[in-house]
């Protein structure tokens, strides 16, 4: 959701390059001083949808139904964009837009596409195109038609964009690609299948960090090392060792940079180890090769408020208080038995339930 | 009829998009919240409220009030002054087309619309809105 598709880069080129010659063509036409900035505004807004539109053409031809879609959207984004003193404009011109994004909407649902950062920008222009081509300006909409405007742009449109939002949302955390094994965090690139001596060399990095961390199981002592909790309100708590995040150890089993603990009945449980990168984008040794891929979590709303988090919306916008980053890339070490391995991203939460009730 | 400048409604409609942008943002954080970290639903009431705010300084500009133009303005520049801060700074923020329109883009926007002489005296002198 939040990456651009290779296939999709053309849209964007596209729509980059038809802003200025919209501005041009409808600065050129005498027509436009009838018409309020509103209007203008949205039918330059909708010959850049219609150019996206058609830009994505040349990279779906392998698919027939969606180039055809393209294509007859895209002409009649552009043409209908021209047409803005026409007396019917703005109904012709809403209902284009809303089949548009209600035809997306289906399509992603049905899987023909998942949604990216095209898509979502092309939905933005869109749904502010829709509340410009709406919006009544004084002196221009009939008294009759003021109210009925209103009602669809104070209404309608945010309810619009909340529906989009969270269909696009859904949609985009029910189907991640390979890349993305949960929310909000993206795998390093391996091999498919692990080789006997990936396999050998995880078992041995396991069996290492299991030795080294054993200490820890008191957590006094993962304090005494220099490890201190972050918020302990959730299940389980990372504790993180400052010293060793600074030093920039790389994937050291007798300083791992973090810990991972149960907040159980009975004070915190090692589930296990983390090893961390010191920088965004640079992934560590990967002696496993798909067993011990590490990830990184990326557009997170991070907020130092109890040091919680939540993800960024399809809108790009995180919660009042908090501010989007990625945390460098990491590699997690379970003592306890899990559905994902014992590198696996996230430990299952039946699992720290069950410590947790212990 | 007396045809008047668009620019407060195309500013309304970019202001009404932030403000359930906003919302949206204040409405995700309650899973988490329920999730076990508690800060969350301040921050999410938050959000929510400034989306509110958001909606009443919109609303004041269709009104053509200058105060609500005032601060229409000074919130979308602190928003943009936070946004290019986050561009900046190596923190891995999101640079993508969505956040840089969301952002960058409508902030920016909304200021371009607002301000100038011939903006200050169109909202010089308050008018009922009728039809709303």
């Amino acid at each position: 959701m939040f990456d651009i598709s290779p296939d999709h880069a053309i849209g964007l080129y596209a729509g980059l390059l038809a802003l200025p010659v919209a501005l041009i063509v409808m600065w050129l036409r005498p027509a436009r001083n009838s018409m309020p900035g509103t209007v203008q505004a949205a039918s330059v807004l909708m010959t850049v949808s219609g150019a996206i539109h058609l830009g994505l053409v040349s990279t779906h031809l392998g698919e027939r139904l969606t180039a055809v879609l393209f294509i007859l959207n895209g002409i009649a984004y552009i043409g209908l964009a021209q047409m803005f003193t026409w007396r019917w404009w703005r109904p012709a011109a809403a209902a284009l837009v809303l089949a548009t994004i209600f035809g997306y909407l289906g399509f992603i649902a049905l899987g023909f596409d998942t949604p990216d950062q095209v898509a979502l920008a092309t939905k933005l222009l869109e749904l502010i195109t829709l509340g410009l081509i709406l919006v009544p300006v004084r002196g221009y909409a009939r008294p009759r038609d003021r109210a009925y405007s209103w009602a669809l742009v104070a209404s309608g449109l945010p309810l619009l964009t909340l529906v989009s939002g969270a269909a696009i949302w859904g949609i985009g955390l029910a189907t991640p690609d390979a890349q993305h094994v949960h929310a909000g965090a993206v795998l390093q690139a391996t091999n498919a299948v692990a080789t006997p001596e990936q396999v050998a060399a995880a078992a041995q990095l396991y069996a290492e960090t299991k030795a080294a961390t054993l200490p820890y199981q008191d957590w006094h002592q993962a304090w005494a090392a220099g490890y201190r909790p972050g918020s302990t309100s959730m299940p389980s708590t990372h504790w993180m060792n400052a010293a060793y995040v600074k030093a920039g150890y790389v994937m050291d089993p007798n300083r791992p940079e973090g810990l991972v603990y149960a907040n159980s009945k009975h004070g915190p449980v090692l589930l296990g180890a983390m090893f961390q990168m010191q920088h965004i984008n640079q992934f560590g040794p990967d002696p496993g090769g798909p067993l011990t891929a590490w990830h990184q979590h990326e557009n997170i709303c991070f907020t130092p408020l109890g040091f919680e988090f939540t993800f960024m919306t399809p809108y790009a916008t995180c919660p009042l208080g908090s501010i989007d980053l990625s945390v460098s890339p990491m590699l997690h070490v379970w003592f306890y038995k899990t559905s994902g391995g014992p590198f696996a991203v996230d430990i299952d939460s039946s699992v720290v339930a069950a410590v947790d009730r212990s | 009829m007396d045809k008047q400048t668009s620019r407060p409604e195309g500013a309304f409609v970019l202001l009404l998009m932030q403000a359930t942008f906003w919302a949206v943002a204040g409405l995700s954080a309650f899973p988490f919240a329920l999730a076990g970290q508690p800060f969350l639903v301040g921050l999410g009431l938050a959000s929510i409220l400034l989306g509110a705010v958001a909606v009443l300084l919109a609303v004041g500009l269709l009104k053509r009030r200058a105060r609500s133009r005032r601060w229409a303005i000074r919130l979308e520049i602190t928003c943009l002054a936070g946004s290019l801060l986050l561009l900046v700074l190596p923190i891995g923020a999101n640079h993508g087309p969505v956040s840089l329109m969301t952002n960058v883009g409508l902030p920016l926007a909304v200021i371009l619309l607002l301000r100038g002489k011939m903006m200050r005296s169109a909202f010089a002198a308050p008018v009922a809105l009728s039809g709303f």
